[in-house]
């Protein structure tokens, strides 16, 4: 963890910088009879700024120190005799690409017909055969239309389906 | 008692009976699945609480925790993997014993104790919240903002790895929760001329990314590895049989054990994961065989199992009594109380009061129906964990994706919920806790709000904070609870340079 975390405090602590030089736009209460001065909207932020300076430090500090030490073993590459396959960084970017695809088409190709492709896609990169991962997305997508937009009455985006009553 | 048959007919209507039916299945099916959290688990319940009366929505998410967490055992027991992290610290004890051939005992034990550690919780709460809620119509703006200032720091303290992680968490909630119109000026803050943003960010697409999302994000990451469990067939026959003489050895870990998770779950912040491994410690301690655990004692699983569903209960005594999560179950429930119109705190023993019979009266129902359905579970768990998990993520993505538009039928909210998300997935990965980021977001209004009100009226003299008496015991276990391990640092070190002199 230690280059890491020096990397991770550091963009905490660069957050509280940034937050303190927002804050100097915000308005402050200005002094009325016998009542003070006060900060106003920037008072919390500033105060979460701060901490956020100091425990991104501890946490470069922390990092810096346990750099110096030896690295722990790399995990074992074999359990029972079997090859452990690699962690597949690819999956969780198709995960947002997936979530940013929805919010970009399903208001205007509909709910239902986005819905299902984010589901099958996914289903094929996990390795479901691509025939039971379009019928079980077709599936489970009617299921999930029919409980919150008929049931719940959720307006769900109904896209270029409209005219077909869905 | 008029208000409790109130709450008991409000329990006996069909809709709240079929919902608690359906999640106690919900809850035993979430918790019996390694890597589904009962906290996720409520999160994407809460979607659907906002079509349903106050009463059944708060007794779903009451029957679903206190079955996923007894589930969260099953997996422990059969493939040494917990299904939540409340199961986690007797783990290896569980599966020890399993593979000496004596699982029905273990199930046995940890469906009955279960049962029991709820039902200790539930009466510690019917007593307890009341009698704490007349005290709390006491408090002014200075106790609670002490109150949540205490519930944020016990969040940080109990953060596994790193203090300082917890609190950068914690800040990254506070600061969540400060996006949009201000309370003293009514300035939009950090909105970047967004509209959207003037509302604040949304409490509950945020807790569903940062939960739901990173977890999916983690899982098909290791999608290319086995994502099947191989489950042994289990003799589930009289899984009852040999637990009843454990009643009776084990009485006293049982009410020690029902005592400590009751009480870990009224400390703000610390949840059923907390209590587990608590419990776990001090049953090593004052165990005539110590040498057993975690080669497979049964008294280790007594006493875990008991605290863990005990905690339950306790963790909604600051949530009902304060509007204070336990744990970031109950932060879901304060969202949930919210979103009905209801305010926790101590008005609402006042104002609702059969709705919090129901609430009692649901823990009692619950713990009792663990029993038939915990049996049922066992029966059919090597079923429940042969769910493949390539075809169950892309379902929850697709729940998690629905329930965030269903809150404000918006899109902006999905947005939300993939950027806390990837938020919650990279801070998991480098060892920051995601609790303290939703704990922040429920409690930075309470919190700024307070403390802004309190400056105020006191013409920002900080010395009122400490004043008035509670507020100032209060304020005094915060301050300690934060000087605590800097004393700690600074004792150790001393003693090294002591040593190194000698």
């Amino acid at each position: 963890m230690g280059k890491k975390d020096c990397i991770g405090g550091g963009i905490f602590a660069c957050l509280g910088i940034v937050i303190w030089v927002l804050t100097f736009s915000f308005p402050e209460l200005a002094a009325v009879g016998t009542v003070h001065a006060h900060p106003g909207p920037s008072l919390f932020p500033r105060v979460l700024g701060t901490l956020f300076i100091f425990f991104g430090s501890v946490v470069i500090f922390n990092g810096w120190r346990t750099s110096k030490l030896p690295l722990p073993p790399p995990p074992p590459e074999e359990e029972d005799g079997v090859k452990i396959a690699p962690l597949n960084y690819f999956n969780p970017i198709l995960v947002i690409i997936l979530i940013a695809a929805f919010i970009a088409l399903a208001p205007k190709l509909g709910f239902i017909i986005m819905g299902a492709a984010v589901l099958a896609v996914l289903m094929i990169k996990l390795h479901v055969a691509p025939l039971k991962s379009i019928i079980a997305s077709v599936c489970v997508i009617c299921v999930i239309y029919f409980v919150f937009a008929k049931i719940l009455r959720v307006p769900l985006p109904r896209g270029i389906l409209a005219p077909l009553g869905f | 008692m008029e208000f409790a048959i109130q709450g008991l007919l409000l329990l006996l209507e069909p809709k709240t009976l079929l919902t608690i039916v359906a999640c106690s299945l919900y809850g035993l099916f979430v918790g019996s699945i390694p890597g589904l959290s009962a906290t996720l688990a409520a999160s994407l319940l809460v979607p659907f609480t906002f079509f349903m009366d106050p009463v059944p929505a708060l007794v779903s998410i009451v029957t679903m925790s206190a079955m996923a967490i007894f589930a969260g055992d099953i997996p422990a027991a059969l493939i040494r993997i917990p299904g939540t992290p409340s199961s986690a610290a007797y783990t290896q004890d569980s599966f020890a014993l399993t593979q000496q051939g004596k699982a029905q005992l273990v199930l046995g034990t940890d469906v009955l104790f279960s049962a029991v550690g709820g039902l200790m919780g539930a009466v510690v709460l019917m007593t307890s919240a009341p009698l704490l809620a007349e005290i709390a119509m006491k408090f002014s703006t200075f106790e609670y903002f002490w109150l949540a200032a205490l519930g944020l720091s016990a969040t940080v303290m109990v953060s596994a790895d790193s203090q300082a992680k917890g609190a950068i968490s914690m800040c990254l909630g506070l600061f969540l929760s400060t996006i949009g119109v201000d309370i003293t000026l009514g300035y939009p803050r950090f909105t970047f001329g967004n509209v959207d943003l003037l509302n604040g960010i949304s409490f509950i697409p945020a807790m569903i990314g940062v939960f739901g999302i990173s977890e999916i994000m983690r899982n098909v990451m290791e999608a290319d590895r086995k994502m099947i469990f191989a489950v042994k067939k289990v003799q589930t026959k009289g899984i009852f049989k040999g637990v009843w003489p454990l009643f009776r050895k084990y009485q006293w870990n049982m009410w020690r054990s029902g005592a400590i998770g009751t009480f870990i779950g009224i400390l703000p912040g610390a949840g059923a994961d907390i209590a587990a491994w608590i419990a776990y410690a001090v049953s090593k301690r004052g165990s005539k065989e110590p040498e057993l655990y975690g080669k497979g004692s049964i008294e280790a699983i007594v006493d875990s199992g008991t605290a863990n569903n005990a905690c339950l209960a306790g963790d909604w005594v600051p949530a009902l009594v304060f509007g204070i999560p336990g744990d970031s179950i109950t932060a879901v429930v304060i969202g949930v109380l919210f979103m009905k119109g209801l305010r926790p705190g101590p008005m609402i023993f006042e104002q609702q009061p059969e709705i919090i019979y129901a609430v009692y009266l649901a823990f009692i129902i619950a713990n009792l129906l663990m029993v038939p359905f915990g049996y049922l579970a066992v029966k059919t768990s090597s079923q429940m964990l042969r769910v493949p998990k390539h075809i169950l993520i892309p379902i929850i993505m697709m729940m998690a994706i629905t329930g965030a538009f269903a809150m404000n039928n918006d899109v902006f909210d999905i947005l939300v919920l993939g950027l806390m998300g990837i938020v919650g997935f990279f801070m998991e990965r480098n060892g920051y806790p995601v609790a303290p980021i939703v704990l922040g977001l429920v409690l930075g209004p309470i919190l700024e709000q307070n403390f802004m009100s309190s400056m105020i009226k006191s013409d920002w003299n900080l010395t009122l904070f400490f004043v008035r008496p509670i507020s100032a015991i209060l304020g005094g276990i915060t301050v300690a609870m934060w000087g605590f391990p800097f004393l700690m640092a600074f004792i150790e070190k001393t003693k090294k340079k002591d040593g190194a002199k000698v």
